[in-house]
């Protein structure tokens, strides 16, 4: 027993080695990561050494060594498997069997099969069910137990004369069993301590920038601009925990917050040499406080001590700034310079795409704009012969229609051009429908039949005009005999369904004409009530043609 | 007094037109329609010498219609619309004028001088091969016809009647009307036209006569005027 403590030293001494070890960059471990050839070959120098050494620091016993040498190989085994184990145990097993001594050629046996020992035990959890068993303490302890009575057995059996192997294992056995198991369970304890503080860090920073992504998108929906500043260094600062936040322009400061916003003033010219450069050249600008120093241009009293410049890209051009700061003494984390960084490329893309957005939204307006400018004239000068006969007969009339026109052409100019409620939108069907009426007279009946809780019903300007537009131009105009349009709105299902039929089934896909008027509601349909499926269209041929819109109602927005 | 015929189908604008003529007493308005269809009856009932057509109607627009009307009867053609875009077709068509709406009472009298003067040098209007779909009476109303689709065009004492695979139609249209204006119609008898593309089989009958057969069997006999010329179309 007296040879317990001897070896308890030298376990001791592994133990400190690990704990370096795992301090340094050599150690890569991690969860959820399978062993790279490199790092199987770190692993099998690390642990071959540690072996070898297990060897030379033992005690000499009775013409043998009591050692600490299975650790190695045995840990090798159950973190990369039996054959970096066996590997690790050859090497080792050879290096003692140098050693001679009659029982170098049992050692030279047993050390690769501990090593393979470990390496099948850490084959079979890993496969399990729950791998991660391979690394736990008391699996390392336990391989470790058995592997060593394994090792006394061989001792036994090979070493010869058996009398004095008899004799060596009774000195032996019990203090080696005892603190080889001991100090592989901690060994492996520090090293999936480490590990775990690691992943812990990896995962915290992933949740972090996955939050900012979240909160800053609705925000940035819209673009950047100096309203959204505020609430957008609000949420940088609440995720990163820095000092302080700001968020500039190419001129002036937009927002700050935190420590020192009581001399950072928004609206304030932008005063720091940093903040130039990184718009001025595009690039991230560091000063960490310790190698380059930070010194707030504004207040000698300033408790900021380091900043993270970050420029903020919309396309290629710089639009502003983010900047980071952590006050005087206090380290500027590596994470957080990191995150701030990743920021910049998120913030990026998000403007790119509120910028592809808007794009597209004034696009749509001006296909409508330009469609309106297309058709109006024939409508007009359609609409004044039709008030010029009508002067003839009836001026009563005549007058009323006149009305009705500037009404229209009013509306087409000075319409919110975003959303209307359906009731705007009528008020600009009926005064279209009373011309078309006096230009088709009886060629042409119209219906109208609304649920009245639809009418504050909300839908993308200029909607229902050209689909009645449409009915009547390409269908009901297109026949010889009279026909008839019906506006039908109503409510089933949650939605609110908006039909604009017609009675003559002209409905032709793809139609030069009518397409352009058609395609541009649908798209605004799409683009302004996001996810909305636009407009579909039943036609039976020489029957009907029916285009109808759905959209699901918010409880309360009706 | 010249007579007129005024084709629109806005009933207002109709109505106007026919208003500004009567207000200058030497115009008649013989006939007033809504449709191109209505149109060609009325043209052949009333042979006005002048023709206000709108542009834009429907199912058969007013290109088609001048297209669609008897050579031998063709008024002065005047078109009346909105839409100014078609004014280099409307000249194209060989139109006499183009008048725009709303219709004024001053351009519309240099329009009816320019007609007089035309009239009185004997130049009348040559449309182009222009028609693609035939109007035909049927049960329904109105049936459009494709032209490609006629195997022939036989002229009997109940009118003119479009033969195709699928049956036969009666046309306002005139045999030497949709000789004319229709591709690939060519005369082959006094009373038959036939399309070249459905011809099946060239059978000779006699010496100077033939017989052919259509794609659907149906059989149409050539005369001896026509032989020679129908020979040389289909390059026999």
């Amino acid at each position: 027993m007296k040879l317990l403590f001897p070896l308890i030293q030298v376990v001791s001494f592994f133990l400190l080695v690990a704990y370096v070890y795992c301090k340094s960059p050599a150690y890569r471990l991690r969860r959820s990561e399978p062993l790279g050839a490199g790092q199987k070959v770190a692993l099998f120098v690390f642990f071959a050494l540690i072996s070898m050494g297990g060897t030379l620091m033992g005690v000499k016993v009775q013409g043998a060594i009591a050692n600490a040498r299975a650790i190695g190989p045995v840990l090798a085994g159950l973190i990369g498997g039996p054959i970096l184990g066996t590997a690790v145990g050859l090497v080792s097993g050879l290096h003692r069997f140098t050693f001679g001594g009659f029982t170098a050629l049992a050692c030279g046996i047993s050390t690769p099969a501990e090593g393979l020992i470990g390496g099948l035990v850490g084959l079979h959890l890993m496969r399990s069910a729950a791998p991660d068993r391979s690394l736990s303490p008391v699996t390392a302890g336990v391989t470790m137990l058995a592997a060593e009575c394994v090792q006394m057995l061989i001792i036994l059996s090979v070493a010869r004369p058996f009398t004095d192997a008899w004799a060596l294992v009774k000195v032996i056995g019990l203090p080696m069993i005892l603190a080889n198991s001991c100090g592989a369970a901690l060994f492996m304890s520090i090293l999936r301590d480490r590990r775990d503080i690691y992943d812990l860090a990896g995962n915290a920073s992933t949740a972090r920038t996955l939050r900012i992504a979240e909160r800053t998108l609705a925000l940035l929906a819209k673009g950047f601009s100096p309203e959204v500043a505020p609430r957008l260094a609000l949420i940088i600062q609440e995720e990163t925990g820095v000092g302080a936040v700001a968020i500039t322009d190419r001129e002036s400061v937009l927002a700050f917050t935190g420590l020192g916003s009581e001399h950072h003033r928004p609206g304030t010219p932008i005063g720091s040499e940093s903040t130039r450069r990184a718009i001025a050249q595009g690039e991230v600008v560091f000063q960490d406080g310790i190698r380059e120093p930070y010194r707030c241009s504004l207040d000698a009293n300033c408790p900021l001590g380091s900043v993270l410049v970050v420029p903020l890209l919309a396309g290629s051009d710089v639009i502003g700034t983010i900047k980071l700061y952590e006050k005087a003494r206090k380290r500027f984390l590596s994470i957080n310079r990191t995150l701030g960084e990743g920021l910049a490329d998120l913030l990026a893309s998000q403007l790119a795409r509120a910028h592809y957005q808007e794009q597209k939204e004034l696009l749509v307006l001006a296909e409508l704009k330009l469609a309106h400018a297309q058709i109006n004239p024939h409508f007009l000068f359609n609409s004044l012969a039709t008030i010029q006969a009508i002067t003839r007969r009836d001026p009563g009339r005549a007058r009323a229609l006149l009305g009705h026109l500037a009404d229209f052409f009013r509306m087409n100019l000075k319409r919110n051009p975003e959303l209307s409620t359906l009731q705007e939108e009528l008020t600009h069907v009926s005064a279209y429908l009373e011309i078309e009426k006096a230009r088709y007279e009886e060629q042409l009946s119209v219906g109208i039949d609304i649920d009245p809780a639809l009418l504050h019903l909300k839908l993308p300007t200029f909607t229902l005009q050209p689909l009645v537009e449409n009915a009547i131009k390409h269908g009901i105009a297109e026949l010889l005999q009279p026909g008839s349009a019906r506006i039908h709105a109503y409510l089933e299902d949650g939605c609110a369904h908006i039909d604009v039929e017609d009675d003559a089934g002209k409905y032709q896909p793809g139609r030069s004409g009518g397409g352009l008027g058609m395609g541009i509601v649908d798209r605004r349909i799409r683009t302004l009530l996001r996810g909305n499926q636009g407009l579909s269209v039943h036609c039976e041929p020489d029957r009907l043609t029916r285009i109808s819109i759905v959209i699901p109602m918010v409880p309360g927005a009706a | 007094m010249m007579r007129a015929v005024v084709v629109d189908n806005e009933l207002n604008a109709r109505k106007e037109l026919e208003a500004l003529l009567a207000e200058r007493g030497d115009i008649a308005v013989v006939g007033a329609c809504g449709n191109a269809v209505q149109a060609i009856r009325v043209i052949r009932e009333t042979r006005p010498e002048i023709l206000f057509v709108d542009i834009h109607m429907p199912q058969v627009d007013g290109f088609e219609l001048v297209a669609m009307i008897d050579p031998e009867q063709m008024p002065s053609v005047v078109f009346v619309t909105a839409h100014d875009e078609y004014a280099l077709k409307a000249f194209e068509e060989n139109a006499i004028d183009y008048l725009l709406k709303p219709v004024q009472a001053e351009r519309l009298a240099r329009t009816i001088e320019k007609v007089r003067r035309y009239a009185g040098e004997g130049r009348r209007p040559a449309p182009q091969p222009a028609i693609h779909r035939i109007p035909c009476v049927c049960s329904q109303g109105i049936k459009l016809v494709d032209a490609a689709e006629v195997e022939f065009v036989v002229s009997g004492e109940t009118g003119v009647h479009l033969v195709t695979g699928q049956g036969e139609y009666l046309t306002e249209l005139t045999l030497a009307t949709l000789e004319a204006n229709v591709a690939r119609m060519v005369r082959c008898h006094k009373q038959f036209l036939v399309n070249l593309d459905q011809i099946d089989v060239f059978g000779r009958a006699e010496p100077t006569t033939a017989v052919l057969r259509t794609r659907s069997g149906r059989q149409v006999p050539v005369s001896r005027r026509y032989l020679a010329g129908l020979k040389e179309l289909l390059g026999i």
